[in-house]
């Protein structure tokens, strides 16, 4: 682990970060943080903008010798509290919404888990939580005796005993050590004692156990292997834990736990074998579409304002239609057999009356989805052509493809673009009195032509005039300010003439499959990878090549990869 | 039990910071055992430490009074507490700057509230991912009341928030007030109703407290159980933990005070015709406060009352339609000073309106023989200067409240020489009875009082 993240602090200075915009997108430099994300949260060099490594950037590259991170904790997100709540005490129970927000970095709640604890005012949310949901199930006899599976005639009884056990290991993802038991069997008697009430013993139990570290973090800390004396192999439980919260966002179910306690998870293979079950229950849907949603940072649409006069149909119920469409179009094509990139280009999608008539399609729609094809000649198709990434990227009163390009390049193509440089005003002036331009041209004359501006403009408003036929929030437009769009371009030696020939040449870009497997990474890893990580993730995606960039194989490769399973020593 | 926890903190700050404190070791153990002035003739009058912060800075040319010392004049932006009869409870501190600026929302928060630079985590779309590189001043301050039991109080610190907003990618520097050390933020309430709740609206039966402190008895045991076993870093987070669960141990039977409760706020203030209700939740936050600190449930708090670079839309500017940041950016600045930018202005006044409110709450609310904001040392600021050009020099800031008599009101005290800000932070510690010799890190560390400020 040391000399992993010695590596990654080795800070090149800013004279990269600003190659990244004198042709060498493409590179990595300039996108990975200037140092790894430290699970201490401490202190490293502070003082550098600059960027990591020194990986070759083009042909075949000879990339570092593999080397794990440091196992450390993960506290549970708010999905993963909620889903792994529902999973303990049954789908009924209501799960309080008090619970303090996630800690997005680098993108991703699951990268903040990895740092953050839990706070004073956090502490008394989880207590009060598990108290609410633990009295749900517990004032209700018949929920309870679902739960408790016997009634408890003394606190500390076998029934009362087994069901710690039994509870314990679900709850916290393993088996309770004898300690432990006797510890909750204390509680139990306690509470049980206090209100003269076995059943109260056992709710105060299930209450406790929610607040203990054991279930708000996932432990993670890794055995050693005698074959490998450099590194940790995660144990069997805790790879159960990391494919549930992976593909599910929530605590294993039983037949995960067995598979870990007959030690089935200590092999790639076993990995896959439950992968696979796991990819195909409804659980995973739900979940990996919500990586999607996070990926593209769709959390942002809903706070963003619009111009009432020149937007009248912008709401909140339109901002909530569209991330439905767009989570409908991944959950359809992801899960499918088919090619992940499909995404992009599908014409298959799922339409309300609000999108029908935000995207002017003509026919009655009401209040639920109706699955749409749009026609071949439609201007709209796969997610870059949804209201949802078109709003998501722009401003209050015009378009941004400045935004959109950007997001193409640094989120789909991982190439990075450094922030303007300091001093610079960054607002755009009003057009010039008498002078009647597209924004695009007054783009082209602002950024594209101060050589200052342009190096890095250059590459991205020319990428995203290509979605100049969305407007602010997604609206098809011919015209802006009364002239013809002009949605003409080139990606990366790829000529696009609209939005859709745009989203076939992301489609097909050497960058995209790598940079989709990245991000998939960090959200699976809940770290930014390190130099040393780069073999894992080149592998992923040749696996993902090698099958048509089914999301499955993706999603299996990467679970039963070494950069999963394996941990750095020490830490 | 008291050097633990003192040990505790040592390693709390080598691990995080390895910053500069003014206060050592033998000093603060000194300290408590000499009752200095944070202990009066027996009771201690107790005192509070709070933080009231707005995001995206002011109109400077509508800011910085006329005049110094106490024959000033407000301009515009201030005119508001000046209206609310509050001339003589606070002070403007004018013309100093952040020593450690280099990303003005970033710089600015991290140097106003720790008087250090920020500490980056990595870049994400067009700016930087950061956390603070320390507890923030009002979490310093926290240390040292709850250290002593003599000032100890159920809470160690109430953070509530006002208007909704809040950034999600920049790191917690951008969405967060108070911190306890990096990545391990104390985040805002914004639910009144939950603030009321967690504050007045506890009170359980006796067998219910048997049963929890039996479960936290025995979370505190896992906790010490694990900690051996994982990593150095998860330790500490795992101390945090604990330190939290403590926390609800302590309050267990404690009574909370023979206190009149304030009115059971909404559950929710939700937007009414799109339009978020500021206003309203900002009234029964300060509310709340208010009786809150005048029970003395916690001497320490924060307001954060819109974040660093909030896209609030202040929907009550005429015109105002996109969100306070975007604004600052794309309103135009006039040649005029006097017209420059009127939506960001107006908004500005707006929410200095929300301060006057609070502000007079806390003084007409009765505490002993004054009221509370004569007991309090209050940071009101923001993390820029302007909007429009983001910069960290001419920093926005008012000294609020008299601490207990210290702290002197009515003063416009301006530097000549562009002080650092921690001047201003290191006076407002030292009014409140605070023993650090200095506040702030590198370049952001001062020891320089302004004592024209103190009584």
């Amino acid at each position: 682990m040391r000399s992993t993240i010695r590596r990654t602090l080795v800070p090149l200075g800013a004279a990269l970060a600003l190659a990244a915009c004198e042709g060498r997108l493409g590179s990595r430099a300039g996108d990975t943080p200037n140092q790894a994300v430290r699970r201490d949260g401490g202190l490293g060099d502070a003082g550098g903008d600059g960027s990591i490594v020194s990986t070759p950037d083009a042909g075949d590259p000879v990339l570092p010798v593999f080397a794990p991170q440091a196992a450390t904790m993960h506290r549970l997100t708010r999905a993963q509290y909620r889903n792994s709540v529902r999973e303990l005490l049954g789908a009924a129970v209501n799960v309080p919404t008090d619970i303090e927000l996630d800690t997005q970095l680098y993108g991703f709640a699951t990268v903040g888990a990895a740092s953050i604890t839990v706070s004073p005012r956090a502490a008394e949310q989880f207590e009060a939580a598990s108290y609410n949901v633990a009295a749900q199930v517990f004032n209700d006899p018949a929920r309870r005796m679902a739960l408790v599976g016997c009634t408890p005639s003394a606190a500390d009884d076998a029934c009362a005993r087994g069901f710690i056990t039994r509870f314990g290991r679900r709850a916290w993802r393993r088996p309770l050590e004898m300690a432990e038991v006797d510890r909750w069997v204390t509680v139990s008697r306690a509470a049980a004692g206090a209100y003269r009430d076995p059943n109260k013993g056992l709710e105060y139990v299930v209450a406790g156990l929610l607040q203990a570290p054991h279930f708000l973090f996932r432990v993670e800390r890794g055995e050693a292997v005698a074959s490998i004396p450099a590194m940790r192999r995660y144990t069997g439980y805790e790879m159960a834990a990391r494919l549930s919260f992976l593909l599910w966002s929530s605590t294993p179910d039983d037949a995960l736990l067995d598979a870990a306690g007959r030690g089935e998870l200590d092999t790639a293979d076993g990995v896959r074998v439950q992968v696979r079950r796991m990819f195909a229950d409804p659980r995973a849907r739900a979940s990996l579409t919500a990586f999607f949603s996070e990926y593209f940072k769709l959390d942002r649409i809903a706070p963003q304002t619009r111009d009432r006069m020149l937007y009248p149909l912008w709401s909140p119920s339109l901002v909530n239609s569209m991330i439905q469409e767009f989570e409908r179009i991944v959950g359809e094509t992801a899960f499918s057999d088919g090619d992940l990139r499909d995404i992009f280009t599908t014409r298959t999608t799922f339409i309300d009356q609000n999108l029908a008539r935000l995207y002017g399609i003509p026919g009655t729609f009401d209040e639920t989805f109706r699955r749409y094809e749009w026609p071949a000649n439609a201007p709209r198709a796969g997610l870059l052509t949804t209201a949802a990434f078109l709003a998501n990227n722009a401003h209050p009163v015009t378009t941004s493809p400045t935004h959109r390009g950007k997001f193409i390049r640094q989120f789909l193509l991982c190439q990075p673009i450094p922030p303007p440089p300091a001093g610079v005003t960054t607002d755009i002036p009003p057009p010039m009195p008498g002078v009647v331009q597209t924004f695009r041209q007054r783009l082209e004359m602002l950024h594209l032509q101060p050589p200052a501006c342009a190096a890095c403009h250059t590459a991205m408003d020319p990428v995203g005039f290509g979605l100049e036929h969305y407007d602010a929030i997604g609206a098809y437009r011919t015209t802006d300010n009364t002239l013809p769009v002009d949605a003409r371009g080139t990606l990366d030696g790829a000529d696009f003439r609209s939005g859709r020939e745009l989203a076939e040449a992301v489609r097909n870009h050497r960058a995209l499959p790598g940079c989709m497997v990245r991000n998939m990474y960090r959200y699976a890893t809940g770290h930014v990878e390190a130099d040393s990580e780069a073999v894992v993730i080149r592998d992923v995606e040749r696996a993902f090549a090698a099958q048509g960039y089914q999301f499955r194989v993706l999603i299996e490769a990467l679970a039963a990869s070494d950069g999963f399973r394996y941990a750095a020593n020490g830490g | 039990m008291r050097r633990f926890r003192l040990d505790r903190r040592t390693m709390l700050k080598g691990l995080f910071g390895g910053a500069v404190v003014g206060v050592a070791l033998p000093t603060l153990e000194c300290m408590l055992d000499a009752n200095g002035e944070a202990l009066a003739q027996g009771r201690p009058l107790p005192k509070r430490f709070g933080i009231w912060f707005w995001g995206n800075g002011v109109r400077r040319a509508h800011w910085t009074p006329n005049g110094t010392g106490a024959g000033w004049t407000p301009r515009a932006e201030m005119q508001p507490l000046i209206d609310a009869g509050l001339r003589d409870w606070f002070s403007p501190v004018t013309g100093c700057e952040i020593k450690t600026a280099t990303h003005p929302h970033h710089s600015g928060m991290s140097g106003i509230l720790t008087g250090a630079r920020y500490h980056q985590l990595g870049t994400t779309r067009d700016t930087i991912v950061t956390t603070l590189p320390r507890q923030s001043i009002d979490q310093y301050v926290a240390d040292f009341v709850m250290n002593d039991p003599a000032t100890r109080t159920a809470y160690r610190s109430i953070e509530a928030g006002v208007c909704r907003f809040h950034g999600t990618d920049e790191g917690t520097t951008f969405q967060h007030l108070s911190h306890n050390g990096p990545n391990n933020p104390n985040q805002s309430e914004y639910n009144p109703l939950a603030l009321f709740n967690r504050l007045f609206g506890m009170g359980s039966a006796p067998q219910a407290a048997v049963a929890r402190q039996s479960v936290l008895t025995a979370v505190q045991a896992e906790i010490r159980a694990l900690q051996p076993r994982v990593s150095a870093s998860d330790r500490t987070r795992l101390e945090q933990h604990f330190d939290s669960v403590r926390a609800i141990e302590q309050r267990l039977g404690a009574p909370s005070g023979a206190c009149a409760a304030p009115m059971r706020p909404l559950d929710g203030y939700p937007d009414l015709m799109g339009q978020e209700q500021i206003e309203q939740k900002n009234r029964v936050v300060s509310d709340i406060l208010a009786l809150a600190l005048a029970c003395d449930l916690s001497r320490v708090f924060s307001v954060q009352f819109s974040t660093c670079g909030a896209g609030t839309v202040f929907w009550m500017v005429p015109g105002f339609r996109s969100g306070m940041h975007q604004t600052c950016h794309d309103e135009r600045a006039s040649a005029d000073p006097a017209t420059q930018q009127p939506m960001v202005h107006a908004a500005t006044t707006f929410t200095m309106q929300q301060l006057a409110y609070f502000l007079a709450k806390l003084r007409d609310t009765p505490d002993g023989a004054t009221n509370v904001l004569h007991n309090s040392a209050i940071l009101c600021t923001t993390e820029l200067s302007e909007g429009y050009n983001h910069t960290n020099d001419e920093f926005p800031i008012l000294l609020a409240g008299r601490a207990g008599g210290r702290l002197r009101g009515g003063v416009h005290w301006r530097s000549g020489a562009r002080d650092n800000t921690s001047r201003a932070l290191i006076t407002l510690l030292r009014a409140f009875g605070h023993p650090a010799a200095s506040y702030g890190v590198g370049p952001g560390e001062s020891n320089a009082v302004i004592s024209e400020l103190l009584a």
